[in-house]
């Protein structure tokens, strides 16, 4: 294997040691494998039982019928077939673009404007808490925007105090599409920063000053330069963001109480008894969330496999 | 900053222009729109907090700790409160147990097995936990022979000898799955950088077995790793709320969720005390891992956890 490299002394034992390894008979190298296989089955048993077999079997019972049991393709059909249904698709997919693009071009700016900044204890800071709010999400985040911007919420109250404007008569509603895209963008936004600060960290003050010496404005090492390597991380980590927002529930339930039409509300319908769905509608809609998401992650290992050709991670 | 001036010295009217330049710009960049942007964000991300706080103890028309005071006496958060706590601790050690020796025997024996972990780690990702809890309420309610044969027969033996359908041990198993994204990184992250081999027949050659080794000497050494991913379990079931909400098992987030609709106030402290709880794990990592010396700090992107 690597009994070439004896540039160090560490390295040569170890190549010594594989050689020994591979002249050892074929049938120890073979029980030798099979142990190493071993080690790693009661996991993969685990991930088997509560992770992959979930995941078949909602695939698999989207193309049955719940009634008969029998084979069909009908549960997809319905969800063309009924608005609703297409709606919630339609909703999903556009509050995650939405929060995915403002969350990504805002987080993006405010991390470029931690990773300037000269103090380091500020930048820590500010990490940290971008930490912290990044894992605030849920429940206790939606009743923090109700307590906020909610009808008798902070700001809402404030602004009928001091610039007698009340938010609500003026069309703005927390608990609608709308307030939802700002309650996501919340957790989107400190996301962002934590997921660009180390992309941000692989530019090379080094680039800049070249760029510059060489007669390049600000404007031309952006375009020609910074963001052209920056990329693939920046559309990466977009794609985190819109997954993340995606297979969102918890906030979205909290917020509207099952009033806003997105796709994990229309499985938590069928769960919970709602009388115009069944279970092979809910699996269909279930299966169409990973084929999105599927899709989503595909072009995320391939941004990711261009940020290691790239920036040598 | 100014770096490249030093090695031009001919040039140094043009450089010092050049750097004067910089030096504007850098100014004005400091006033720049990234900073401005950065001060938006901060912003919105401190003002519902301050305003829940707010909200939480100006109780109507005065300032007073009624509504954590009604949280102390309310019987429904005195038992869920808890019992969350229970959940968290049996998903960290659960995990802490099962992902621990699995990292280290693929860092050691089975290299072979990282693009399978790294598929097992990306699927939460593409089956989000509500469409997870769905297909976990489908294996283990109807029986199928698909899922039996694949299986090997534990699905039949767990759904109808141990009845775990809609029981909290599924649920923390759940948990554990839904942790792996941001559980597994910080252990192996740690497990590379230790030199695992060397550590590992060092200890042999001193005559200790597999299980001496890893507890001694493996364990001791990628701890940061695993207090990261520990304390970001810890958080995540804390405000998890979705495999419990479609399992009806009444937990922490699910009585939040409840008192909320009838009392802003009180959902207001009951999200400072759900915040704290967040603030507290985050802290700890940043205390005890990151700003140790030589403490992991590219590991910045995996402190994401959160049940959304």
């Amino acid at each position: 294997m690597q009994i070439g490299a004896t540039d160090s002394m560490g390295d040569s034992r170890s190549s010594s040691g594989t050689a020994i390894k591979t002249s050892k008979p074929r049938c120890i190298n073979w029980s030798y494998s099979i142990t190493s296989w071993l080690g790693f089955v009661p996991f993969f048993i685990f991930c088997l039982l509560f992770e992959l077999l979930p995941a078949v079997m909602v695939v698999q019972n989207s193309f049955v019928d719940s009634n008969t049991g029998a084979f069909t393709l009908n549960n997809y059909q319905r969800i063309f077939l009924e608005p609703d249904k297409l709606h919630a698709f339609e909703n999903s997919i556009s509050i995650s673009i939405v929060t995915a693009l403002i969350g990504g071009v805002f987080g993006f700016i405010a991390a470029y404007g931690i990773y300037n900044l000269r103090t380091k204890w500020l930048h820590n800071l500010i990490v940290g808490f971008s930490s912290v709010a990044a894992n605030f999400a849920g429940v206790p985040l939606a009743f923090a925007f109700i307590a906020t911007l909610g009808v008798t919420g902070f700001i809402t109250t404030l602004f009928i105090n001091w610039f007698h404007i009340d938010l609500y008569s003026h069309g703005f509603s927390l608990y609608t599409f709308a307030g939802l895209i700002l309650v996501y963008i919340y957790f989107q936004l400190p996301l962002m920063i934590l997921l660009t600060i180390p992309a941000l960290g692989a530019i090379r003050p080094e680039w800049r000053e070249a760029s510059t010496n060489l007669g390049a404005s600000n404007f031309t090492y952006w375009r020609r330069i910074a963001l052209p390597i920056l990329f693939p991380s920046l559309i990466a980590a977009m794609l985190l963001l819109f997954a993340n927002s995606f297979g969102a529930f918890a906030t979205a339930y909290a917020l509207g109480q099952g009033n806003i039409n997105l796709v994990p509300i229309q499985i938590s319908f069928v769960v919970n008894g709602n009388v115009s769905l069944d279970t092979g509608l809910g699996n269909a809609l279930a299966a169409g969330m990973i084929a999105v998401l599927l899709i989503a992650v595909i072009f995320y290992t391939a941004m990711l496999r261009r940020i290691s050709r790239w920036q040598g991670r | 900053m100014q770096v490249g001036s030093q090695s031009i010295s001919q040039r140094a009217t043009a450089d010092a222009m050049l750097s004067s330049q910089r030096k504007d710009q850098s100014t004005r960049r400091s006033f720049g729109l990234d900073k401005i942007v950065l001060i938006l964000v901060l912003l919105y991300l401190l003002i519902p907090l301050g305003a829940t706080f707010v909200f939480s103890i100006h109780d109507g028309k005065n300032f007073s700790l009624g509504s954590f005071q009604r949280i102390m006496s309310d019987a429904d958060f005195l038992t869920t409160f808890p019992f969350s706590i229970e959940l968290a601790i049996a998903t960290t050690i659960l995990m802490v147990i099962l992902i621990t020796p699995t990292a280290y025997w693929i860092q050691l024996r089975l290299p072979q097995a990282r693009p399978i972990m790294d598929f097992l780690t990306l699927v939460p990702f593409g089956v989000p936990a509500i469409v997870m809890a769905f297909g976990l309420i489908q294996v283990y309610s109807s029986p199928n022979t698909l899922v039996s044969v694949l299986s090997l027969g534990l699905v039949p033996f767990l759904s109808n000898q141990l009845n775990v359908v809609n029981t909290p041990p599924l649920m923390v198993c759940a948990y554990v799955i839904i942790a792996l994204p941001f559980t597994y990184r910080p252990i192996d992250n740690n497990l590379r950088a230790i030199n695992t081999r060397v550590l590992t027949e060092a200890s042999y050659s001193l005559g200790s077995g597999w299980w001496r080794t890893f507890l001694t000497v493996v364990i001791p050494n990628i701890w940061p790793g695993i207090i990261s991913a520990a304390l970001l379990t810890f958080a995540t079931v804390m405000g998890e709320f979705t495999i419990a909400s479609l399992f009806s098992i009444y937990t922490f987030p699910i009585y939040l969720d409840v008192t909320g609709q009838n009392d802003p106030h009180k959902a207001a402290a009951l999200t400072i005390l759900s915040f704290t709880i967040t603030l507290i794990c985050v802290l700890g990592i940043i205390l005890l891992v990151r700003l140790r010396p030589g403490g992991a700090r590219k590991d910045s992107q995996i402190e994401i956890g959160a049940a959304k």
